[in-house]
């Protein structure tokens, strides 16, 4: 391999689009089947989904070539970053639909848009909410249809890549839960409480589910992959990425949260630290998936590109054509 | 109708770079794009037995290329006669198609303007034949051992349907169903 | 060059993204198609350019050519060489320190007049043979330096001939009277490929041995590193570098005492083979098998191939050249075994062009008779190694010209020792060099003793280098030149003046800028140092080379028309021409297996083995510390020599420098791929990068030649100027007179000892003290330690009594004791029995007195300078309107009736009038004008109207005398 195609602003757009998913999907989901009426708790979540979903555009655009015609993404019906686009911009036009719908109570200046937005609160949360299901799948699935790499061309890396997103989505409401512009009230803060209890439940549940599917994905790898993903997985178990991998993401990113969720009742280690390290963790995952692009070498194809010059080279920016020196 | 494939003679290459530097001169291409790097492993075995061969490559101009339908753009696109070609004006660089080749034939510069650049990759010298139809690629000319040949294959009389129809010829990474249309008649075993 | 300047290269933003086709199109208004050759190294393939508003838009290989069509990497560059940023444009005089790198840009005439004035007087002050000249490769006129050199009385031009071929070639016109080095591979049923690559050296070659090879051509292939050809052969000997002559001899031995040989071929056309057959009984397969580190059945496997698949060909390689004291003697015995197997000049075989009997020879353009003898004398180096200095030359070009009337040039085949040259300069002795001149070459890269040859450069006190870029040389040089290269100049391939065919390509431009070319460069340098004008006559290339075509005698007004309607011309017999010379074209007539020329000279006559200058075998103790053996100076793609480190695109391929070191030797050293490693010798040290691979034997290192980095600011690091020795094998390589051959001088490049070690953390920088200079080469005991006069020789020579004639010899002759024949001192035409000088190119006979040329068809002697005839008495033949003069003499024909025979002035006439009468057309001819006349009335024949005219009355009449009405 020459180099990583793909940049870490992709990895950063990946974690951060699939983390407003997140959010949404479960704002969405509490929203609609937990507790009913009580939709302003999920305003900073989901202004925090907007702030990512902004960023991870950001992001994206930075990454192109020709960040001006970014609009260019919707010249064809197929092509599966056209989903993506499409999915991000629906999930965030009704995110911030919602989000308008409360921030009068923070800013009265905006009560009149809020009130007239209002009703329809609970729906824009449901689509929001779809098209961040619809997100967290997307990273996964563009990715894993990549088939010449052999790490990301896995059923199991949506399924993977999802799990993270709501497992990081869940992180993030208990850390924004019920905050601005949410007017503090009891009740508020009450079903938050019991909000929070159930997402604490559901993130040991996801961890959990996600540590399997991660351990269960790189360890088949290694044991029966194709020879470009047995290396890859060799790299991340015990290759230069088993440091990352081993006390990254598998310690500091599930297991210790895992713990500090159990056994840390409602000390700050579990409502505050595990929630960060599962971000963090979440989002050490998607750089270590997308900097494991592993393409099938042809033979003698990395001993080539490794031969030739790099682009910092003294030859490449020393002579101009049209420059002369002499 | 056409089908344009290359036959790539593995007996004849003798790995003197030769068509790379034609391509990226002729081509015009900044420094770090090589649409056809010959690649070896090195020597193989253990001295005096040993055993070397080269691999000449460049856009596998596959039949059902991995790189086209993923496009959001539209700009990564195939001619009907197999040509698989980047439109620069439609281009946005997103990387996808950079991605999806299981072949590493595609990239866009580093050396150019960070805001301005695009995809770029073999063409089998499209602009030239646009020019003059009859033409062939720079790499297919330029080379001293003619280890590279160029044609149409759903023409039974050219060179390279003969070659595929009478010599034991490989093609790269079939498994993907890319269907690729380079043909390696490899240094081993070449004779069918 | 816009279209360039903004396209290529991948600098900024070159092509907009809208940029659609980067196509140029041929096609449009106004686009010419010059047929042109690439300047790029030696195998010059065919160029089409294509030429707009006197710009070369593009260019595209020749299909139509020899090399069909195909260009390599180097070719392809053309363009962007031409335009290439760093290249020298105008004339630099040094303005600061030397090295300093500040300069003045001077119009190009006022550089040569001062650096003429200069010349002038260090002429005046220390003799013309302080000034000194370093060649590289100018590849197709090298004869106008000689010109300029010759004038100007020094005889201390060199080249790297003597890494390259010449040594080869030398003693191969000993053996055979030329070198066999044209390979008839159509015909051939084997062919030996030793110590060459033509798969990263001559691509166009290449090409040609794989089809053959597919059609059944057997191929061996003689090198220690699996090179890219080694990959495709049929047989691949990987003997020990430098241990090429032990392989020769035990080949030899192998062919002569199998019975292999070419009896016929042998019995008839050699002289000596007794004697040989009994100098190589030692050399046994099984004797050379532990030097090479071959098997003895490999080594019978290879002779048997050749010489059982006659005809072969034997491909002359570098290597022969670069093994120092062991140099000619493999090429001497490689020159034998293809004499004995009968494959010298016949088809399927080697063959011997000699030189160019048709258009002249680059020897006719050098002005050679302008050196003085005393001149040639203090050729550097020419009192050690004779071969190729005027000591042996001035014997093979005198034979040459007895044998073939006509000889090799000197440039290249006679030149001063280019490592005592530099050594002269630091040292004084034989005398002090004051001023030197380079000439497209950057000495401290490509000549032996890198640190040395830097030090003399340095300390070199007028230094001027023509040059396309600022090399290590050019930076410390007093002016630097710049100099046209590909496209920009018309391209000749005569093979340095040593065959008789020629292919020429056209000056696609002009030279762009203040470049001009090498020829334009000497002449205005010769004319501004005072030389006559006369001898200058051509102002371009263009017009040399028409001279040079014109005895050819083709439809040409010019060259140009020549590349237009021949591009290549062969003469007509090009094969078995010993056949029908009656004989070799050496003293003796045939193949001599004891040379006799080489006796002369002081040498064996027959090769006699000697081992590389360093080796397991005669010197333990240097392997002992030095364990690896290194081999450097191979060629390898994309470059060439020093050159195209500038050229990105190829550069971007191959930014480090690679060795060469086998997995079982890194592993054992620790070194995997990609480290920086050193690599050290007796002499120095010098860093590359490790590329492990089983590509070379476990014990063996291969190193590529030429690196320097000329993206680095030279000036910033004046000990390593460019990093031009730490990557540098030269650094490695020695120029001690004693590792060098004894006859041909060549420096020891291959078959080294050497040790490899991983760069340390704090050992991973080229110091100060890895530049420091010694002679002798030594990386311990830095500086001067003995002078050039005190270096032996590996080999004294043998004294050689010529025989004396028994009887005296005539004024103006010489007596060949070979042949113990009498030849002609200037025209070196042999004297005949019969009292007549036969000339060797036509075999004509010449007066002995007059030298005219006989006749046999007029049965009269001819002036061939002046054109006029004589009798065989040696009168002048008179003529008198066209027409043989018989004065004093009876009518030797029969004169018709009406007409009378005047004796005084021996023609007939017809009456008083002042015609005179052609026996052989029958008519009268008017000595004033020509016109005919009619031998009955005297009428003038009107061509005009077919009828005849009498002037005296105006009226006309037919042929048949019949009047003819108006």
């Amino acid at each position: 391999m020459r180099h990583h195609y793909w940049e870490p602003p992709i990895a950063l757009y990946l974690f951060l689009g699939g983390l407003a998913g997140g959010i949404l999907f479960l704002s969405a989901i509490f929203n609609s089947f937990v507790i009913s009426g009580f939709a302003e708790i999920f305003a900073l979540p989901v202004l925090v989904s907007l702030v990512c979903v902004a960023i991870g555009c950001v992001f994206l655009v930075v990454d192109l070539g020709q960040p001006g015609v970014f609009w260019r993404v919707w010249t064809t019906s197929k092509s599966i970053i056209k989903w993506g686009a499409t999915f991000l911009v629906i999930a965030a036009v009704f995110a911030l639909l919602f989000f308008l719908a409360f921030i009068g109570d923070a800013w009265p200046v905006f009560a009149g848009l809020s009130d007239f937005l209002k009703p329809a609160a609970d729906a824009f949360l449901i689509i929001a909410g779809f098209f961040g299901l619809c997100i967290m799948m997307y990273t996964g699935i563009m990715l894993s249809t990549l088939k010449a790499h052999a790490f990301w061309a896995t059923p199991a890396l949506p399924v993977l890549f999802t799990i993270s997103a709501i497992s990081t989505g869940c992180a993030a409401i208990v850390l924004s839960i019920n905050g601005w512009p949410a007017i503090p009230t009891i009740e508020g803060m009450l079903v938050s409480e019991i909000v929070l209890e159930i997402l604490h439940v559901v993130d040991i549940v996801l961890v959990v589910a996600e540590l399997i599917v991660l351990l269960t994905m790189v360890l088949s790898f290694l044991g029966a992959g194709n020879v470009t993903a047995k290396a890859a997985a060799r790299r991340w178990v015990r290759g230069s990425y088993a440091l990352p991998f081993w006390v990254g993401m598998v310690g500091f990113g599930l297991v210790i949260p895992l713990i500090m969720y159990i056994g840390g009742g409602h000390s700050a280690a579990a409502t505050i630290v595990a929630p960060i390290l599962v971000l963090c963790g979440g989002c050490l995952l998607r750089f270590m998936v997308v900097n494991t692009d592993d393409r099938a070498e042809i033979p003698g194809e990395n001993r080539y590109y490794n031969r030739v010059a790099k682009n910092d080279a003294e030859f490449i920016s020393k002579w101009t054509y049209g420059d002369n020196q002499y | 109708m056409t089908r344009y494939v290359m036959v790539i003679d593995q007996r004849r290459c003798i790995g003197c770079h030769s068509c790379t530097v034609a391509c990226r001169t002729w081509n015009k291409l900044p420094l770090d794009i090589v649409y056809n790097p010959v690649v070896t492993e090195g020597a193989q075995g253990t001295w005096p037995n040993v055993h070397k061969s080269w691999t000449p490559l460049l856009c596998m101009h596959c039949a059902n290329p991995e790189c086209v339908p993923c496009c959001p753009s539209g700009a990564s696109q195939q001619d009907e006669d197999g040509t698989v070609w980047v439109d620069p004006k439609k281009c946005l660089s997103c990387k996808v198609c950079v991605n999806a080749c299981p072949y590493g034939m595609r990239d866009a510069s580093h050396l150019e303007d960070r805001m301005h650049r695009f995809v770029r990759k073999c063409t089998f010298c499209r602009d030239k034949r646009q020019l003059d139809p009859s033409a062939e690629p720079y790499c297919v000319l330029t080379c001293h051992q003619k280890a590279r040949i160029f044609g149409d294959l759903d023409d039974p009389n050219s060179e390279v349907s003969k070659l595929i129809g009478s010599v034991k010829t490989e093609r790269l990474f079939e498994e993907y169903g890319t269907e690729p249309q380079i043909y390696y008649i490899p240094e081993l075993g070449g004779k069918a | 060059m816009t279209e360039i300047s903004k396209t290529s290269s991948g600098l900024k933003g070159l092509v907009a993204p809208d940029t659609v086709s980067t196509e140029v199109d041929i096609n449009q208004d106004g686009v010419e198609m010059i047929k042109s050759l690439c300047y790029f190294c030696h195998a010059n393939c065919g160029v089409l350019a294509y030429v707009k508003d006197g710009d070369v838009i593009k260019i595209e290989g020749d299909p139509a050519y020899s090399s069909q069509g195909g260009l390599c990497c180097r070719g392809t560059s053309a363009l962007l060489h031409v335009n290439h940023p760093a290249r020298i444009n105008h004339v630099l005089k040094r303005v600061g320190e030397k090295g300093e790198g500040k300069w003045e840009q001077i119009p190009y005439d006022q550089g040569i007049q001062e650096v003429a004035d200069k010349l002038n007087q260090i002429k005046a002050e220390s003799g013309a043979e302080a000034v000194a000249s370093a060649g590289g490769t100018t590849r197709t006129d090298d004869w106008a330096r000689r010109r300029f050199l010759n004038q100007f009385g020094t005889p201390n031009g060199f080249h790297n001939a003597l890494l390259c071929w010449i040594p080869t070639f030398m003693a191969e016109t000993c053996v055979a009277g030329w070198s066999p080095f044209e390979t008839d591979l159509g015909q051939a049923k084997s062919l030996i490929l030793w110590g060459m690559n033509p798969g990263a050296s001559t691509l166009g070659g290449m090409h040609g041995y794989t089809d053959l090879q597919k059609a059944g051509l057997k191929i061996v292939v003689v090198d220690p590193r699996y090179s890219e050809t080694a990959s495709k052969a049929d047989l691949w000997l990987p003997l020990r570098p430098g241990t090429d002559a032990a392989l020769a001899l035990a080949m030899l031995n192998t062919i002569i005492y199998e019975g292999l040989y070419d009896f016929e071929f042998v019995a008839q056309w050699c002289d000596g083979f007794d004697e040989l057959q009994e100098h190589v009984a030692e050399y046994t397969a099984e004797w050379a098998a532990p030097i090479t580190w071959l098997d003895a059945d490999q080594i019978r496997q290879a002779a048997r191939l050749y010489a059982m698949n006659t005809p072969g060909c034997i491909q002359w390689g570098c290597t022969w050249d670069q093994i120092g004291r062991a140099s000619t003697t493999g090429s001497h015995a490689i020159a034998l075994i293809r004499a004995i197997c009968g494959n010298l000049d016949v088809p399927g075989g080697d063959g011997m062009p000699g030189p160019s009997l048709g258009f002249l020879t680059d020897e006719e353009m050098e002005a050679n008779e302008c050196l003085p003898e005393e001149q040639k004398a203090k050729q550097i180096g020419s009192n050690k190694f004779k071969l190729t200095s005027w000591p042996g030359y001035q014997i093979i070009s005198d034979n040459a010209k007895r044998t073939w009337g006509k000889t090799l040039p000197t440039e290249w085949f006679c030149e001063a020792h280019g490592p005592s040259v530099f050594k002269a300069i630091l040292t004084g002795d034989p005398y002090q060099v004051r001023a030197l001149i380079v000439n497209a070459t950057n000495p401290v890269n490509s000549y032996g003793d890198a640190k040395m040859t830097l030090a003399a450069l340095k300390k070199c006190e007028f230094l001027v280098t023509v040059d396309y870029w600022m090399t290590p040389t050019a930076l410390f040089s007093d002016y630097v030149f710049p100099a046209a290269g590909a496209l920009e100049r018309p391209t000749i391939v005569t093979h340095y003046g040593a065959t008789d065919s020629f292919m020429g390509g056209r000056r696609a431009m002009q030279p762009k800028y203040d470049r001009h070319t090498d020829m334009v460069f000497w002449r205005k340098l010769g004319l501004a140092c005072g030389q006559d004008p006369e001898m200058w006559p051509w102002e371009t290339e263009e017009e040399a080379y028409y001279h040079i075509l014109k005895p050819l005698g083709l439809a040409i007004e010019c060259y140009d028309d020549f590349v237009d309607r021949y591009r290549m011309y062969y003469p007509p017999l090009h094969q078995n021409k010993f056949i029908a010379n009656g004989g070799f074209w050496t003293p003796s007539g045939k193949v001599e297996c004891n040379s006799s020329i080489l006796r002369e000279l002081g040498y064996v006559g027959m090769p006699t083995y000697v081992g590389c200058c360093e080796n397991e075998i005669d010197t333990p103790e240097i392997a002992e510390e030095y364990p690896i053996v290194l081999t450097t100076g191979g060629g390898f793609m994309p470059y060439h020599h020093s050159e195209h480190f500038q050229m990105q695109a190829i550069r971007y391929l191959y930014p480090d420098p690679y060795f060469s070191i086998n997995p079982v030797l890194a592993e054992k050293l620790n070194i995997s791929y990609g480290d920086w490693c050193w690599i050290e010798t007796r002499r120095g040290r010098i860093k590359m990068r490790a590329n492990v691979e089983a590509e070379v034997h476990p014990n063996v290192v291969f190193a590529p030649r030429g690196w320097w980095f000329p993206e680095r600011d030279g000036s910033a690091d004046l000990d390593n100027p460019f990093g031009c020795l730490e990557s540098n094998v030269n650094v490695l390589t020695s120029v001690d007179d004693w590792d060098c051959d004894p006859m041909g001088g060549s420096w020891a490049n291959r078959g080294l000892m050497c040790k490899v070690y991983k760069c340390g953390d704090f050992d991973k920088e080229f110091k100060p003290e890895d530049t420091q200079f010694s002679i002798p080469g030594s990386s311990k005991e830095p500086g001067i330690h003995m002078t050039p006069s005190e270096m032996k020789l590996d080999r004294e020579p043998i004294p050689f009594e010529k025989p004396q004639p028994t009887e005296e010899v005539p004024e103006g002759y010489e007596w060949v004791w070979q042949n113990n024949t009498l030849y002609q001192k200037d025209t070196h035409f042999r004297l005949d029995e019969s009292g007549w000088l036969v000339n060797p190119r036509t075999k004509g006979y010449h007066d002995a007195y007059t030298g005219w040329r006989y006749d046999a068809a007029n049965e009269c002697l001819v002036d061939d300078e002046t054109g006029k005839m004589y009798t065989m008495d040696r009168d002048e033949i008179v003529f008198v309107a066209g027409v043989r003069c018989y004065p004093g003499q009876a009518a030797p024909y029969e004169v018709p009736e009406n007409l009378t025979w005047n004796t005084e002035k021996g023609y007939a006439t017809l009456g008083d009038k002042p015609y005179v009468y052609d026996p052989n057309s029958g008519w009268m001819m008017d000595p004033e004008n020509g016109a005919f006349h009619d031998a009955n009335y005297g009428w003038l024949y009107d061509a005009g109207s077919g009828h005849l005219v009498d002037e005296a009355t105006g009226k006309h009449y037919d042929m048949s005398y019949e009047p003819v009405e108006e």
